[in-house]
């Protein structure tokens, strides 16, 4: 594997008459990039501050950095790095590494190192194949072989003429390229085309750096905008986001997991043969975090038993249900008194009773999160819907924005919250002038336009965008006064108020490029997954992967004969993807995409060695579980499935 | 990591013209930079002619193993096809080609170097690997990158106002160094005899 590490240690020579009338020196080294990930120990640094001790020098002080050129990263740690009594700052890194370090550190900085000469610029995996950007790609003619890297002396019209045995006369251990050229075009029979091609003279003037770095920051201030980090999936929600609600047709079984939620799960309180209706509590909660589970058909309890999982990946706790196709709704179904007299805590009530769980997928219990243990003023419903293909959220925002704003209203009320603000990424400009014209006269409410980035819709990052608060580490949304709701959560906040209707069924979507007739649906707590996929004409082919919920955070579904939940916004159907995992190569793309600030290589790394102390000092914990730095993993590493397991070794420290 | 942008589409055309064509996406660097809408327009109008055997997306096709192992699945459209079009950066186009060795494998794509390529983030800083930093001379601030004639020993007279006699949007880079030093108070380190650049690469000089 090649090694691209940037920069070596100057000469001796010159290292100490750059000392000669320094002292007091603080040494920053850079961990280097674009190498094996296998050690996080570069002698560098100490190899200088063994060259400072011998001068009689005082070291203040050392750091090693990752990715020292990250300049977000390192102006947030650099300062507070630096003791005090320091003079001059010696830094170890490449050239970037080091007009990063001087352009903040606000101190006289001086460079230990110097950047490695190479010709060409390499890809995100450490090959020796590499482009010299020369921004006239010449590879079209020369079968794919590139002339101005591979040729010493960046020929375009053939060779020199200096080769000996099809060697180069520059370097004798390189092959010619224009040979290589020649035999490949010779080999694919284009030969004639290739000389009958007239001669592309190079266009030096196309680089032009300056144009190039005004676009560069141009992109990064779009793509950094609100919040640090994050990436831009394709969407594909043209499949299904103009499809209008369908309700599912009537399932003959459901199966009602009692493990919908974050927390203890449900207790099962109806046995076999029990006649059940619409509505009807079957599974009460089992401590505070938990939530009670109904059943979504009047029908017959034929089994309560153990069921495969589509999200825990084994079996749990199930009712299955029988249903008698007539719906009879269960006698605690009935509308509440209006919200005006109803107190906030007899809301509560209602909300726990109904069992209403986050829908965006965390299925976190809503009558904790609106109880906060300090003062809120600000309630975000969250309508981003940022995962790419669903358009659950979406349908709901359109056909039930009533709904949503008396659901809003309720929030309001029980957590005292001035403001209630709904946030739509700017792909859904109909729900936008929808929402907007419905919450023209409401004071307290507002619809914000998110620009559309994935995670927009985590909790932390959607409180960074909208509101400038940053989540302490390991804090939640009401340390900054904030309540976080999602869209389909609040509805069925309004559908337990207004109509008593406990949570029985959500809106799905059912899309992806490998299904026949994508679709949005209102479907049944319990419904079958196979029996959506079937509905929706199935599968185009047999290679496909299955997912429940997004691209991005949804689970894999090894088995469709699994049934939906509460928490389940999608089913996906989408093109599956043969990678291997590679040795990380410390290209810091995870650095750089991660929305919590977190360094996601190491917790791989960290991961492989069990070192659990390690990604607990990396905060771990913080992860949101978003994948955006495994989606970016040029070596394709399945970093959160280590994060997972990481994170239950941290659990169990304790 | 590199910036890449579609070639014109006369070129694009010409490289395909009535050919069976296979088209492979590469998004690794799409944060970066990736004309992903109209590559997408693109290859729509090159699918509506019929002579489109196959089209991926995939992501660092830098990567050869990983690579292989996307392509292997859709080896037949690859048979099927007179030309394999890359949507790319110079480097994933070679290693595709290299793979590929007996097809015609063009480059729809044209590579620009992007500033701050040899770290992980594109940045304002650019770094031109000369081999020498001039950085402990300078303040930290490159001369090399800095100034339009990357001159190494002082500016060269010609700026106004402290603008760049080559780009009047441009700082005069020198100019910036002067500064810097006298902030941080070592504008003595100008009495340094001028280090010559050499342009020698790393390979040269240790042979």
């Amino acid at each position: 594997m090649e090694n691209y590490t940037k920069y070596k240690l100057k000469e001796t020579d010159e290292l100490v008459s750059l000392l000669a009338d320094k002292d007091n020196l603080f040494v920053v080294a850079c961990n280097k990039c674009f190498k094996e990930f296998e050690s996080i120990d570069e002698p560098d640094c100490g190899e200088f501050e063994k060259l400072a001790a011998e001068q009689g020098k005082t070291v203040t002080g050392s750091v090693k950095v990752d990715f020292l050129c990250n300049k977000y990263h390192t102006e947030k740690e650099l300062l507070d790095l630096i003791p005090e009594g320091t003079e001059n700052i010696i830094v170890i890194s490449c050239g970037l590494g080091i007009q990063t370090v001087a352009d903040l550190a606000g101190k006289p900085v001086y460079a230990a190192s110097n950047s490695l000469n190479y010709t060409g610029h390499h890809g995100m995996a450490l090959t020796k194949k590499s482009c010299d950007a020369c921004a006239q790609c010449y590879l079209n003619i020369t079968g794919g072989i590139c002339p101005i890297v591979d040729c010493s002396k960046s020929l375009v019209n053939g060779q020199c003429g200096g080769a000996k045995d099809g060697k180069c006369e520059v370097d004798c251990n390189k092959d010619c390229a224009w040979e290589k050229i020649y035999r490949r075009l010779e080999k694919q029979g284009r030969l004639e085309e290739f000389l009958n091609q007239p001669v592309q003279v190079r266009d030096y003037s196309k680089v032009n750096f300056k144009v190039i770095s005004e676009y560069v920051k141009s992109i990064r201030e779009e793509r950094l905008d609100g919040y640090h980090g994050g990436v831009h999936p394709s969407e594909r929600k043209e499949f299904s986001e103009h499809i209008a609600l369908e309700r599912f047709p009537e399932p003959k079984t459901v199966v009602i997991s009692m493990s919908q939620h974050l927390g203890a799960p449900a207790n099962p309180i109806v046995q076999v043969g029990d006649t059940v209706k619409v509505g009807q509590k079957i599974g009460e909660a089992a401590g505070f975090i938990s939530a009670p589970v109904h059943s979504s058909v009047s029908g017959t309890v034929i089994a309560v038993e153990p069921r495969l999982h589509a999200t825990r990946g084994g079996e749990m706790m199930a009712v299955v249900i029988e249903s008698d196709g007539k719906n009879t709704l269960h006698e605690s179904v009935k509308p509440n008194k209006d919200l005006d007299s109803l107190t906030p805590d007899e809301i509560i009530d209602i909300i726990r009773e109904a069992g209403i769980v986050g829908m965006g997928g965390a299925g976190f219990p809503t009558c904790v999160k609106l109880k906060p243990a300090k003062p809120v003023d600000t309630i975000l419903l969250n309508g981003c819907e940022c995962e790419p293909l669903l358009t659950a959220d979406h349908r709901v925002l359109l056909e039930f924005a009533d709904d949503i704003i008396f659901g809003l209203k309720a929030i309001l009320k029980t957590t005292g919250a001035e403001k209630g603000l709904i946030v739509i990424e700017d792909n859904k400009p109909d729900a936008i002038e929808l929402m907007q014209a419905k919450v023209a006269d409401c004071d307290n409410i507002d619809v914000v336009v998110a620009r559309t980035k994935y995670p927009q819709g985590a909790e932390k990052t959607l409180i960074k965008r909208v509101m400038g608060r940053q989540v302490p580490r390991g804090g939640l949304p009401a340390d900054v006064g904030v309540v976080v709701d999602n869209i389909s959560t609040v509805k069925a906040i309004s559908d337990a108020i207004q109509k008593g209707m406990p949570l029985i069924e959500r809106v799905a979507t059912v899309t992806g490029e490998k299904i026949k007739k994508p679709g949005n649906y209102i479907v049944k707590i319990g419904t079958s997954v196979k029996e959506l996929i079937d509905y929706c004409g199935g599968t185009t082919d047999d290679d496909v992967l299955i997912k429940m919920g997004g691209p991005m955070m949804g689970f894999a579904l090894p088995d469709v004969n699994v049934p939906m939940m509460k928490g389940s916004n999608g089913i996906i159907a989408i093109d599956t993807d043969q990678t291997k995992e590679m040795p990380c190569i410390k290209c810091g793309r995870c650095v750089d995409v991660c929305p919590m600030d977190l360094s996601p290589l190491y917790f791989a790394k960290y991961a492989d060695e069990e070192n659990w102390q390690g990604m607990k000092d990396k905060n771990v914990m913080d992860c949101v579980e978003c994948r955006c730095c495994e989606y970016i993993c040029s070596s394709k590493i399945p970093i959160v499935t280590k994060i997972k397991a990481g994170k239950n070794a941290v659990r169990g420290m304790k | 990591m590199l910036i890449t942008q579609l070639k014109a589409k006369e070129t694009i055309v010409s490289l395909v013209d009535g050919k069976k064509v296979f088209i492979i996406n590469c998004q690794g660097c799409k944060e970066v930079r990736f004309p992903e809408k109209e590559a997408v327009e693109l290859q729509k109008e090159l699918a509506a002619d019929g002579n489109v055997t196959g089209i991926i997306t995939t992501d660092y096709i830098c990567n050869p193993e990983n690579m292989k192992l996307r392509l292997q699945k859709h080896m037949d459209e690859i048979k099927a096809a007179d030309v394999v079009l890359v949507f790319s950066c110079g480097v994933g186009v070679q290693t595709i080609a290299e793979y590929l060795e007996d097809k015609k494998v063009c480059a729809a794509c044209d590579t620009y170097p992007m500033p701050g390529f040899q770290g992980v983030t594109p940045l304002e800083y650019d770094c031109k690997q000369c081999g020498e930093c001039y950085l402990n001379l300078t303040g930290g601030i490159c001369p090399i990158t800095a100034c339009s004639k990357s001159l190494v020993n002082g500016q060269c007279g010609g700026s106004k106002d402290g603008k760049c006699e080559v780009d009047g949007n441009m700082e005069c880079g020198w100019e910036r160094i002067y500064r810097r030093l006298a902030q941080i108070g070592r504008l003595d380190v100008l009495k340094c005899p001028v280090q010559v650049r050499n342009y020698a690469t790393d390979d040269e000089v240790s042979k």
